[in-house]
């Protein structure tokens, strides 16, 4: 027989992050690394942008079936 | 002998190293960056007897860890045997939680409900939270378990998480690898979700 469930934990967070130069300068990354990963995010952020100007703007897509990482290579 | 210091924002992911995992590996990491948390696995940490001493060290250094049992099953390859290193680190985590409770919070997680009473009755009682297999489900439930103050809207975390996800295999290619547990492309995981933060951030302040 199952027990009665213990409630789920949460966490209150407050302690304060690291600015985020810092969290970038722990990663380690060379700057000219760091440029090129940005600048591949700029277009998928422009694309982003796009779709929620679109028909599909608003949608949620919170369910959505996970899907495998090697599409569109 | 001191107590290791604790990183109060480190979240420990105890997850499978497997593609099928990838997507939501994603979104774990995507996520964890905008409840400004930092993420921390142990893909980077080489074999050997003194792997395990420094995956302790890793859990005793972090304040949270997420340990996501949904994949722990039997392997399709021959010889067919059950995946332990996920138990494994769950129940030093446990240890080190039960001995020094103030430092450190654990989280248990898994895709379908009641799943764990089967797999791992000793937990029976410990409430868990169900991603139910997708992104989307990993960033609500994240959200359920740490609550911070200015954490953006999940409608933002999943474009967030959509943008990462659409540039992985770029992202792999930049990082020289295909795998995005090695430690080049979890370095380059962390900068693109640390700079989706920043983007969100910036729109709220428009």
């Amino acid at each position: 027989m199952m027990g009665s469930a213990m409630p789920r934990p949460v966490a209150y967070i407050t302690a304060r992050p690291a600015p985020i130069e810092v969290q970038i300068k722990h990663l380690g990354i060379p700057k000219a690394r760091q440029k090129r990963l940005l600048a591949i995010m700029d277009q998928a952020w422009a694309r982003v942008a796009k779709e929620k100007e679109g028909p599909l703007a608003g949608s949620d897509e919170v369910n959505e079936k996970s899907t495998n990482a090697s599409a569109a290579d | 002998m001191p107590l290791p210091l604790i990183n109060p924002n480190a979240v420990f992911l105890n997850i499978p190293y497997d593609d099928e995992f990838q997507p939501l590996f994603t979104a774990y990491v995507v996520g964890i960056y905008q409840l400004r948390l930092i993420p921390f696995i142990t893909s980077g940490i080489p074999g050997g007897e003194r792997r395990l001493d420094r995956i302790l060290a890793l859990i005793q250094s972090c304040r949270y860890s997420i340990h996501d049992l949904s994949r722990v099953e039997i392997s399709p390859s021959s010889p067919a045997t059950p995946r332990f290193n996920m138990p494994l680190e769950l129940g030093l985590t446990i240890t080190w939680a039960k001995m020094h409770p103030k430092r450190h919070t654990w989280f248990l997680w898994e895709s379908l409900p009641r799943r764990i009473q089967k797999s791992l009755s000793d937990l029976d009682g410990t409430d868990v939270y169900i991603h139910s297999g997708t992104p989307g489900g990993v960033l609500a439930e994240l959200r359920n378990a740490f609550v911070r103050e200015d954490t953006p809207p999940l409608s933002r975390m999943m474009d967030a998480y959509r943008a990462v996800e659409a540039e992985i295999n770029r992202i792999l290619r930049e990082a020289g690898s295909r795998n995005l547990y090695s430690a080049s492309a979890f370095q380059a995981l962390c900068l693109v979700a640390l700079d989706a933060w920043r983007r969100i951030q910036a729109d709220f302040k428009k």
